[in-house]
């Protein structure tokens, strides 16, 4: 039983840097309807850019994190206005591959500021351990689902309560309905980017917390696929909660791997792919995610 | 029009380029004097980068990973390989006895990026065969694979940079020190000299660096009749639960790691912040100094051990002091810039016994490194080091073993120098990789 609470507990911890990930999939997606295969290249940039900032000692991790993800976010920006505004009106499919090459360019920007040397977010749990009764969690992991929740939080308040986030609601309900209400198109989107941007860095600071980081690290992010196509790709809530059930499945499979093994070695890193396939199969727009209706 | 401007201004530029190739490249046939044969890669004129005006020069290939998942190590060793043969040039180049005519080495103008992908490899190889003499760099044991069997049948030797044990049984692999299999023979051989282990759990990547490895440790378990597993684990920091978990169930005496710097880190912190308290080696090129500085700092230093095939930088040797003159104190120092140097040795040593042959053609360049029974490693490896006369029987089976020090320039100490354990002393030379496959 302590066995299996404790994967359950490493699973939420692994689960919120997903679900962190995957809403910033799921917020350019619905204002736009594309899906961002950048989000890896945001994540490691963001990484990267903390492990620089937390050198400015009164920065300390969580001031460096913020503003790392205000840069990624501000990054992010630059790159809607000047790559992905001018392909509005053009195929998605046109758009998701420069997303594809905007992660690659991130990606080798980033890891040539790792460096050969490894690089670390100094966050101030390291591998230190923390025990409820005979259960043991990392603090890193705690501090990962706290971190998700607060965020997650004002998010949903931000989306429910501010006149920019009801544009945001109003943009992915219906473009056109909302251009015609005076709602800035553009400026949705931007925000969109900013904050898919924001969001990857803060995930890449808690995946990198207690972990050393080169350039073996970004694939942490893709992890966030199956997230998306389990939750719907145009459910918030979706992505929250299938971010922490892949975790929690990564973590049992590492925990069971014995009863696994036929699935060959390290199964953990495919059971979220086995899961995404057969959410495919079984139910293509996800747990949440709208259903499409085609007209035939 | 527009478009026929653009298709004859293209044709110029390859034109030109291909012009500019042929001037400044490596000789291919043209470039020795009367006295001396060649045929590839050598040229009477002057290197590009002239250090001596008299001097021809020649054209060695570097086929590294600058941007891949082993830039952290390619990048110095190429630095370091580069500041060889500066002061190789800067010493007058390669010379001998009796042949008037000297040359530089060029290790620059054929430095290709592989990014680790031996398709790459094999392609930038092809590229720059033509050009080339020899290879002073071929950085990946499946990349090196891949192109192995053209080299043999172009007699094109290198210098690899890894430690596989494949490479002592190729003629035109010059491998320096001992492959990864024996290192952990001794690591192995060590731990129970020092520490009485009765089991060992060897964690490691796929493929041949950590399948070499564990193979190794494997080996010498059975020699020492103890109980032996392994894992294999993938890259990435945070992908670690798994080999974590195995240690804390099977709570090994020694874990013997093969795997990168992060990963390394990654398992050492995680089991011993479970309270796991057994003894970890780590093979050679999965420390790396910063990792001091990680939250797995205190666990490294309070059961970690590093593997190495040679002493670290900062070591006192007439070797280490010109390295050290010659690099400096990097930021980013590492033993990869050690690394890069050491493997130069043997293909100076070729050279200049080729050149005293008068035979730079890669035939009798090959002919030399295939009979050379020594090399002055200027005290970097124990004497004997460089007998590729003698095949994969005579290749160095001397390893070290390191504590991490956060005082140490690359954050390692020695505390046992260079030895053979009883399993590598005994061990009848093969592939180990393909044992455990």
């Amino acid at each position: 039983m302590t066995k299996l609470l404790e994967a359950f507990a490493d699973g939420l911890g692994r689960g919120s840097v997903y679900a962190l990930i995957a809403l910033g999939f799921v917020i350019i997606y619905k204002s736009s309807r594309v899906i961002s295969f950048a989000q890896p290249g945001f994540m490691i940039a963001g990484v990267v850019l903390v492990t620089y900032l937390v050198q400015v000692s009164w920065l300390g991790f969580f001031g460096a994190m913020l503003l790392g993800a205000v840069l990624i976010g501000l990054l992010a920006l630059g790159i809607e206005r000047a790559v992905i505004r001018p392909m509005i009106g053009r195929p998605i499919f046109a758009i998701a591959i420069i997303t594809i090459g905007l992660d690659i360019v991130l990606r080798t920007v980033a890891h040539a500021y790792i460096g050969p040397l490894v690089r670390h977010v100094g966050d101030p749990w390291g591998t230190s351990q923390l025990h409820l009764g005979s259960v043991r969690m990392d603090q890193r992991h705690l501090a990962a689902v706290v971190t998700a929740t607060v965020l997650v939080l004002l998010l949903f308040g931000f989306f429910r309560y501010t006149r920019m986030g009801l544009a945001m609601r109003a943009v992915a309900e219906d473009q056109e309905a909302a251009l015609a209400q005076g709602v800035s198109v553009g400026a949705v989107f931007a925000l969109s980017w900013a904050l898919a941007g924001g969001l990857a860095a803060v995930a890449g600071s808690f995946a990198a917390a207690g972990v050393s980081v080169d350039n073996t690290f970004w694939p942490v992010a893709l992890y966030a696929l199956p997230v998306i196509i389990l939750g719907g790709l145009d459910s918030l809530p979706g992505a929250v909660l299938a971010g922490l059930v892949i975790g929690v499945l990564r973590s049992l499979a590492d925990a069971y791997v014995d009863d696994l093994s036929w699935l060959g070695e390290n199964p953990s890193l495919i059971v979220p792919w086995l899961v995404m396939m057969l959410v495919l199969v079984v139910r293509p727009y996800g747990l949440f995610g709208t259903r499409e209706v085609e007209r035939v | 029009m527009r478009r026929l401007a653009t298709l004859g201004a293209a044709a110029l530029l390859v034109l030109v380029t291909s012009a500019c190739r042929d001037d400044g490249g490596g000789g291919n046939g043209d470039g020795g004097d009367g006295d001396v044969a060649t045929d590839f890669g050598v040229s009477a004129e002057p290197c590009p980068a002239v250090v001596n005006e008299a001097n021809g020069c020649i054209y060695l290939g570097t086929l590294t990973d600058l941007t891949g998942p082993f830039a952290g190590f390619g990048t110095p060793l190429t630095t370091a390989q580069g500041a060889f043969w500066q002061r190789v040039n800067e010493a007058g180049g390669i010379t001998a006895d009796g042949v008037e005519q000297a040359y530089d080495v060029d290790v620059t103008s054929y430095q290709e990026d592989t990014g680790y992908d031996p398709t790459s490899h094999a392609q930038l190889y092809e590229e720059m065969k033509p050009n080339i003499l020899a290879l002073a760099q071929t950085l990946g044991t499946p990349q090196t694979q891949a192109i192995l069997p053209d080299m043999q049948a172009s007699d094109v030797i290198a210098a690899p940079a890894g430690y596989s044990s494949l490479f002592n049984v190729e003629d035109v692999i010059l491998e320096s020190s001992a492959s990864y299999c024996v290192e952990t023979m001794n690591s192995v051989d060590y731990a129970v000299e020092e520490y009485e282990i009765g089991s060992v759990l060897a964690v490691h990547f796929d493929g041949d660096y950590g399948l070499d490895a564990a193979a190794g440790g494997q080996i010498a378990a059975e020699s020492h009749g103890l109980d032996f597993d392994h894992v294999i684990t993938p890259a990435g920091a945070d992908q670690q639960e798994e080999a974590i978990g195995r240690i804390l169930a099977d709570q090994p005496d020694l874990v013997i790691i093969t795997t990168g710097p992060t990963e390394a880190a990654a398992i050492v912190g995680g089991a011993a912040s479970q309270g796991f308290t057994g003894r970890f080696i780590g093979t050679n090129p999965t420390w790396n100094p910063a990792l001091l500085e990680s939250p797995a700092g205190e666990a490294l230093q309070a059961l970690y051990q590093a593997g190495g095939t040679f002493p670290t930088f900062g070591s006192d040797t007439p070797a280490h002091q010109a390295l050290a003159e010659a690099v400096g104190t990097p930021d980013d120092l590492n033993d990869g810039y050690t690394a890069g140097w050491m493997w130069q040795y043997p293909i100076k040593a070729v050279l200049e016994q080729a050149l005293a042959n008068s035979d730079l053609t890669r035939a009798g360049v090959r002919a030399v490194a295939t009979g050379l029974t020594t090399v002055d490693y200027e005290g970097m490896l124990p004497a004997g080091a460089g007998n590729y006369a003698g095949g994969a029987a005579a290749q160095i089976r001397e390893t070290m073993i390191s504590d991490p020090d956060p005082e140490a320039p690359t954050g390692l100490t020695t505390v046992q120098d260079f030895f053979v354990g009883p399993t590598a002393e005994a061990w009848e030379p093969e592939v180990c990789f393909e044992l455990l496959g």
